[in-house]
C-alpha cells in the first residue's frame, strides 16, 4: 500500500494562488502536475487522486493529461535529469556521437537512471528549442551548448564533483 | 539587407532584463501611447502594418483581431503563444530571456485594443530559464503598477498569468493550446467555431504568437505604415529568423521581411560550415517543404516562400550541408511528427508512424524502391485529411525530400547506405 | 430550410444539420467510426469523408453542416478514396485475424472493407504490441490491439454515464484506451460500451465466442426489467442450444427508441435475461402431498376450472381471488379482466407489485418501479387491493385463489395461501407459491408470445414472440382462452392483437413506431 500524497503546506498556498488565475479550477491541472513533481520528483498515482479530488477533476482524466504530456514522469528519476535533444538540427551536428559518449559514460540505457540513482537520461526526438547550441542537452531544465562526446566528459565530471562536495 | 532591430534591439543587454532599465530605455512608451488611443485606432495601425502571425501561419494579425466579437457579455482572453517547439525554432525564447517587457508591452497593448482584461502567456514546459526570466518580469510589471488593477496607473485592469505547458508540440496548435490551459490533454478542436468566437473557457479568444506580439510597441510608436514599409508587399515589418543546422554562425537575426534566403545563410550564417557546400534548406520549421540548393535566391516572406510550395513557417530555417544524408534527415524529421501527433486523427496517428517506420527500414538497408510509391501516395493521403496541420507538416518535409532528393532514396535503397557519408561528430 | 444535394438527390433539412443526418435521411449511410448520433461528435476517425463541390479537401460529414445549395458527393472518387485511405491507416496496426475475433460478422472494419479495403496490403512492418483482451470489468473485455481509438466508449462514460471510466492514454501511434490502474469499468451501463465499439476491440465477456453472430436471429422486444420499457433486440438461436449450455437466448441489444431509451439500455436489463430458459415451469403441474407433480393440459385446467366453478356455485363470485401483476401484458391483463369480473362477475380482483424492494433508480433509464407494465392494468380496470385480499383469504373468506406471477415469501401471506382451499398458479419460473399450488399453469415469458406493455409514462409499446414458449409451457393467452371455454365463457380472442383490438379499438400496426401513450389513445377510442 504506497502512502497517501499531500502537498507541502507551501504548495498548498502555491497551488491557491495558482487556482485565483482561472475561473475554473481544471485549468489548474497542468500546474498542480508540475507542483506535485517538483515536491516529490514525479507523480504517483496517489497524487493523481490527490489532485482529482483537490481540482475535481475525473482521475481517468487527470491520467489522461498525465500520459499526454511528455515532461511529467511516473516513476522516480536520478537526482539530476539529462534530456538530450535529438531533433534536427541537434542532429546535424552530432548528436548521435553525443548520445553514444553520454550512454557509454553513465553506463545505462536511455531512459535509465544510474544504479547509484543519481542521473537519469533520456534522448528526445522533440526539439528543445535552442538550436544555435545545437548540439545540446538539458540538466535539470537548464541548457548546455555546443557539446561534443568531451563536454560530455566534462559536464559529467563536474556534476559527479558536485555530487560529493 | 541590413538587420534592422525592431524586437531584437536588447537581444545581449543583461540590463535589459529590468524594469528600471526598460524604462529609461523607451520600455512601455509604446504602450502609454496606445493606452492614449482609442482601441480602434490601435487595430487600425496594426492592420496597416501589415503585421502577419509569427508563429507560423502568418495571418494578418488586424484581420484576426477583426473577428473577436466584442458585444457578447463574456470576458475577451489573450493567449500568447510561447510554445516554441518547431524545430529549428528558437526565436520567441530570445525574446522571453532578453526582452520580456517588450512583450508585456505588447501585451498591454493588445489588451486595449480588444478590451481584454486577462492575457494568458502559454509558454512550453521546456523552457525552465526563460519561464524563470519571464515570470521576473511580470512580478516587476505587477509591483511598479505596470499590470495589476491599474494599467500604467489608468483606470483598467489587465492580469497576465504564466501558463507551464508539459511537453508537447502540438500545444502550439491554437485550439489544443487552448485546451491545455483548460486542464486537458492537447488534441486540437474541431472548427468552427474559431477561437476568436469560442475560445478558452468558451469566451472569445485571440491567440497571437510572442513576436508577433511583441512587434506591437514599435508599430504603435512609429506607426503601421512605417511598419509595413519595412517589410515587401502585404508582409510588414520584419521578422526573426532563427537559423540553425550547417552554417558558421547559427543564432537569432531580425531581417526585413522579403530578404533572400541566402542572405541570411552566407551573410549572417557566414556560409557553410566545414566549407562545404549547401545541399538543401529547410526555410520555415519541420513542417516546411525543404528547397534545395538553388532555390534559396527567393525572399523570405510567406507568400514568396508560399509561391516555390513551401512556407515561411516559424521563420525557422535549417541549413542543410552536403554531407548530411537525405534520407536520414527525413528520418529525424519524421520521428518528430510521429513522437508529437496528439494521435487523434486517423492519418496522422498511423500516418506518421508508418513513414517513421519505412524510413526506418530504408536506412537498416532493408528498403525497397516499391517504399518510394508508397511514400508518395501516404503524403498525398497525410494531406488536408486531420483536424489540425501536423499531419499536413509531417507529409511537407516527406513529399518535398522524396521529390526533390529522389536519387538519395534511390540510392540508400540499392546500396543500402547514404549517398551522402555523414561526418561523425560536429565539428563546428 | 437548407436544400442540398446528396449524390445527386435533393433532401430539405432543418438548419443545422449535419451531412452525415442529411444522408441519411435519403437513405444514404456514409461509413463511419466516431461519430455516433448519441455522443459529442469528435471528427477524429476521418472515415466520414465526403467530397464538396467548390471545396478542394475532403470533408467529414459527421461535422460539415449542410448549407442550401451545397451538392455532396460520397461516392465520387475522390471521396472513396480519401475513406479508402482512412481504412488502410486504421487497418496497419490492427491484427488480420478476424476468423479468430469474435466481432466478426458485425464489424465495421470488415463491413466498410468490402467496398474501400485495398485487398492487397503494403504495410510491411510490425504492428505496435498491446494490451490484448482483459477483463475490464464485470461485462466487458478490452483488446487494445484491435482498438482503433474512435473514442466513442470514452465519449459514452463521459457523457451518457458519467462515471468516467475510460480514456485515452499517451499519445500518438502509442494511443491507448484503458482505465485508471486498479479501477473497473462497472457502472449501471457498462454494456453500452460494447454495442457502440465499431470493431472488436469491446465485446461481452458472457458473449464472447459463444455464438457466431451469423447464426443469431433477433427480434423486437421490450426489456421487462424495470418500468423504462427499453426497446430491444432478443438475439436467440434456437437451434445450437448445446453450445451455450441450453440457452436459446444469446444476448439483448438496446433498440433506439429517442422517447424511452435513445439508444441505451442498463446492465441489469441486458445481461438479466437468464429467467427465459433456466428454472422454468416447463409443464402443467398438479399439487400433490410430495409437492407438484407433472400434468397434462387437459388435467391441470379442468382442475382450475372445476375448483372456480364449485367455489362460485356454492360460496358465490366473492369467494374467488386473483392476484394479477403488472408482468403480465396488456392483452393478458385484460383478457384476465374480461373473463374474471365481465363474464364471471369476481369482485376480489387486485393489481400487485410483485417486488418486495423497489429498483435502483437514476437520471438515465432506471426505475424503481420494476414491473415492465407500470400502467397498463389501472387503465383496464385493475386496482391495488392485493393486501385486503390477501387478508380474506387469510380469514377463510376465499375459497380459491389465482395467482399470476407473484411469490409470497413473507409468514403473514403464506399463512393467507394456505387458509385458502384452493390455490391456482400461472408463471414462468419455479418459486416457492409455485410450488405450492394446487395447480400449476405453465405460462410463456414475454420473448416466447406478442403483446405490449405500457410504461412508467403509460407508453404503450408491443413486444414481439421471438421463441416458441419453452417445453410444454404455454401463451398466457391460450392458457386463459381454454379456462374461459371451460367455463362457459369463451373469450374468443383469438391472438393478442385481437385483444389489443377490443381494449384500444386500434390494430399493432397503427401503433407508432416509437409506441403511444395511453392517454393519446383514449380520446381516440373514446
Amino acid at each position: 500500500m504506497s502512502e497517501a500524497f499531500e502537498f507541502t503546506k507551501e504548495n498548498r498556498q502555491a497551488l491557491e494562488r495558482i487556482l485565483a488565475r482561472y475561473p475554473v479550477k481544471r485549468a489548474a491541472l497542468l500546474p498542480a502536475l508540475h507542483l506535485v513533481q517538483e515536491q516529490h520528483g514525479f507523480v504517483p498515482p496517489e497524487a493523481e487522486q490527490y489532485v482529482s479530488d483537490l481540482l475535481e477533476v475525473p482521475l481517468i482524466d487527470v491520467r489522461e493529461v498525465l500520459t499526454f504530456y511528455s515532461l511529467y514522469f511516473r516513476e522516480k528519476k536520478g537526482r539530476h535529469h539529462i534530456r538530450l535533444c535529438m531533433s534536427i538540427a541537434c542532429w546535424i551536428r552530432g548528436c548521435d556521437g553525443v548520445r553514444d559518449r553520454l550512454e557509454a559514460k553513465l553506463g545505462v540505457e536511455e531512459g535509465g537512471t544510474t544504479s547509484d540513482g543519481r542521473i537519469s537520461w533520456e534522448a528526445v526526438p522533440d526539439c528543445l528549442g535552442a538550436c544555435e547550441m545545437a548540439p545540446m542537452l538539458q540538466l535539470d531544465g537548464y541548457f548546455h551548448a555546443d557539446l561534443t562526446p568531451e563536454r560530455v566528459d566534462e559536464l559529467l565530471g563536474r556534476l559527479a564533483s558536485q555530487s560529493t562536495e | 539587407m541590413p538587420e534592422v532591430k525592431l524586437v531584437s534591439e536588447h537581444f545581449g543587454n543583461e540590463l535589459a532584463r529590468g524594469l528600471k532599465w526598460r524604462l529609461q530605455n523607451g520600455g512601455y512608451e509604446g504602450a502609454k501611447k496606445a493606452m492614449a488611443m482609442s482601441p480602434d485606432e490601435v487595430v487600425e495601425e496594426v492592420t496597416q502594418s501589415y503585421l502577419r502571425g509569427l508563429g507560423g501561419a502568418g495571418f494578418p494579425t488586424g484581420r484576426k483581431w477583426s473577428f473577436v466579437p466584442r458585444d457578447t457579455g463574456k470576458p475577451i482572453y489573450l493567449c500568447v503563444n510561447a510554445d516554441e517547439a518547431e524545430p529549428g525554432t528558437f526565436k520567441d525564447r530570445y525574446i522571453l530571456e532578453w526582452d520580456p517587457h517588450l512583450l508585456i508591452e505588447g501585451i498591454i497593448i493588445c489588451a486595449h485594443a480588444l478590451g481584454i482584461e486577462t492575457a494568458y502567456i502559454y509558454i512550453r514546459g521546456e523552457y525552465v530559464q526563460p519561464y524563470e526570466r519571464l515570470q521576473k518580469a511580470v512580478d516587476e510589471a505587477y509591483e511598479a503598477g505596470i499590470l495589476g488593477k491599474k494599467v500604467l496607473g489608468g483606470d483598467v485592469k489587465l492580469d497576465v498569468f504564466i501558463h507551464r505547458g508539459a511537453g508537447a508540440y502540438i500545444c502550439g496548435e491554437e485550439t489544443a493550446l487552448l485546451e491545455s490551459i483548460e486542464g486537458k490533454k492537447g488534441w486540437p478542436r474541431l472548427k468552427p467555431p474559431f477561437p476568436a468566437v469560442v475560445g478558452l473557457f468558451g469566451c472569445p479568444t485571440v491567440i497571437n504568437n510572442v513576436e508577433t506580439i511583441s512587434h506591437l510597441p514599435k508599430i504603435i510608436l512609429k506607426g503601421g505604415r512605417w511598419f509595413a514599409d519595412i517589410g515587401v508587399e502585404r508582409n510588414g515589418g520584419t521578422r526573426l529568423f532563427a537559423l540553425s543546422g550547417s552554417v558558421n554562425r547559427p543564432g537569432v537575426y531580425e531581417l526585413p521581411m522579403g530578404t533572400p534566403l541566402r542572405e541570411l545563410i552566407f551573410d549572417r550564417g557566414e556560409g557553410v560550415l566545414g566549407g562545404r557546400k549547401l545541399k538543401a534548406v529547410i526555410p520555415g520549421g519541420a513542417s516546411a517543404a525543404l528547397l534545395t540548393a538553388d532555390e534559396i535566391d527567393a525572399p523570405l516572406d510567406f507568400d514568396s516562400m508560399a509561391k516555390i510550395g513551401t512556407m515561411l513557417g516559424s521563420g525557422a530555417v535549417i541549413a542543410i550541408d552536403e554531407s548530411v544524408c537525405i534520407v536520414q534527415t527525413l528520418h529525424n524529421l519524421e520521428h518528430f511528427f510521429s513522437h508529437e501527433s496528439c494521435g487523434q486523427c486517423t492519418p496522422c496517428r498511423e500516418g506518421t508512424g508508418w513513414v517513421f517506420k519505412i524510413l526506418g527500414r530504408i536506412i537498416e538497408g532493408n528498403g525497397r524502391l516499391s517504399d518510394l510509391d508508397t511514400l508518395r501516395s501516404l503524403a498525398e493521403n497525410m494531406t488536408g485529411t486531420s483536424i489540425c496541420a501536423l499531419c499536413d507538416g509531417a507529409a511537407m518535409p516527406l513529399r518535398s525530400c522524396v521529390q526533390k532528393f529522389f536519387h538519395e532514396f534511390e540510392h540508400y535503397i540499392r546500396y543500402k547506405k547514404p549517398y551522402s557519408e555523414r561526418r561523425e561528430a560536429a565539428s563546428a | 430550410m437548407p436544400t442540398i444535394t446528396i449524390d445527386g438527390q435533393q433532401v430539405n433539412v432543418a438548419p443545422g444539420t449535419t451531412v452525415i443526418q442529411a444522408a441519411e435521411k435519403l437513405g444514404v449511410y456514409i461509413p463511419r467510426y466516431c461519430y455516433h448520433p448519441g455522443l459529442s461528435v469528435a471528427g477524429s476517425c476521418r472515415m466520414c469523408l465526403v467530397e464538396v463541390e467548390n471545396m478542394p479537401k475532403l470533408q467529414i460529414s459527421c461535422y460539415t453542416q449542410a448549407q442550401d445549395g451545397m451538392k455532396i458527393g460520397t461516392r465520387s472518387e475522390k471521396a472513396i478514396q480519401g475513406r479508402q485511405a482512412m481504412l488502410e491507416f486504421l487497418l496497419i496496426n490492427h491484427p488480420l485475424d478476424c476468423p479468430v475475433c469474435d466481432q466478426s460478422g458485425e464489424c465495421d472494419l470488415q463491413n466498410f472493407y468490402m467496398e474501400h479495403g485495398r485487398y492487397q496490403s503494403r504495410f510491411m512492418e510490425d504492428k505496435i504490441k498491446r494490451k490484448k483482451a482483459y477483463a475490464i470489468g464485470s461485462h466487458v473485455v478490452l483488446d487494445q490491439e484491435r482498438c482503433i481509438l474512435c473514442t466513442r466508449c470514452t465519449r459514452f462514460t463521459e457523457e451518457i454515464s458519467r462515471t468516467h471510466e475510460l480514456g485515452v492514454f499517451s499519445r500518438g501511434n502509442r494511443s491507448v484506451i484503458d482505465l485508471f490502474p486498479g479501477k473497473t469499468l462497472d457502472n449501471p451501463y457498462s454494456g453500452n460500451v460494447i454495442d457502440i465499439c465499431p470493431v472488436g476491440a469491446l465485446t461481452e465477456r458472457q458473449f464472447r465466442f459463444k455464438c457466431r453472430v451469423w447464426y443469431l436471429r433477433q427480434e423486437e422486444s421490450i426489456c421487462t426489467g424495470c418500468s423504462r420499457g427499453c426497446n430491444i433486440a432478443i438475439h436467440f438461436n434456437p437451434t445450437r442450444r448445446y453450445k451455450a449450455g441450453g440457452r436459446r437466448v444469446q444476448r439483448l441489444k438496446p433498440r433506439f427508441n429517442p422517447e424511452v431509451n435513445s439508444w441505451w439500455m442498463c446492465d441489469y436489463g441486458r445481461f438479466g435475461f437468464e429467467f427465459i430458459d433456466r428454472n422454468r415451469i416447463e409443464r402443467p403441474q398438479l399439487g400433490s402431498d410430495h409437492g407438484p407433480q407433472p400434468a397434462d393440459w387437459e388435467a391441470a385446467l379442468d382442475a382450475a376450472a372445476a375448483a372456480i366453478r364449485e367455489a362460485i356455485d356454492e360460496h358465490g363470485p366473492q369467494s374467488v381471488g386473483v392476484i394479477a401483476s403488472p408482468q403480465m401484458s396488456n392483452e393478458e391483463l385484460f383478457a384476465a379482466y374480461e373473463l374474471f369480473h365481465n363474464r364471471l362477475g369476481l369482485t376480489r380482483l387486485a393489481l400487485r407489485n410483485p417486488w418486495e424492494e423497489a429498483g435502483p433508480e437514476d437520471e438515465l433509464l432506471l426505475k424503481a418501479d420494476r414491473n415492465p407494465n407500470a400502467m397498463g392494468g389501472e387503465s383496464i380496470g385493475w386496482t391495488e387491493a392485493a393486501d385486503a385480499l390477501l387478508r380474506e383469504a387469510g380469514s377463510g373468506r376465499v375459497q380459491v385463489l389465482f395467482i399470476f406471477r407473484h411469490e409470497f415469501s413473507n409468514a403473514e401471506a403464506i399463512e393467507s395461501l394456505n387458509s385458502a382451499a384452493f390455490v391456482i398458479y400461472q408463471g414462468t419460473n419455479w418459486n416457492q407459491t409455485a410450488k405450492t399450488a394446487d395447480v400449476v399453469l405453465a405460462g410463456a415469458v414475454h420473448a416466447e408470445k406478442d403483446g405490449t406493455f405500457a410504461n412508467f409514462e403509460g407508453r404503450i409499446q408491443r413486444f414481439r414472440q421471438a421463441l416458441l414458449p419453452l417445453e410444454d409451457s404455454r401463451a398466457d393467452l391460450d392458457i386463459l382462452n381454454d379456462l374461459a371455454d371451460r367455463l362457459g365463457q369463451p373469450l374468443a380472442f383469438h391472438d393478442a392483437e385481437s385483444v389489443f383490438h377490443a381494449w384500444r379499438r386500434m390494430t399493432y400496426s397503427e401503433l407508432d413506431e416509437y409506441g403511444m401513450l395511453l392517454t393519446e389513445k383514449s380520446e381516440v377510442g373514446a
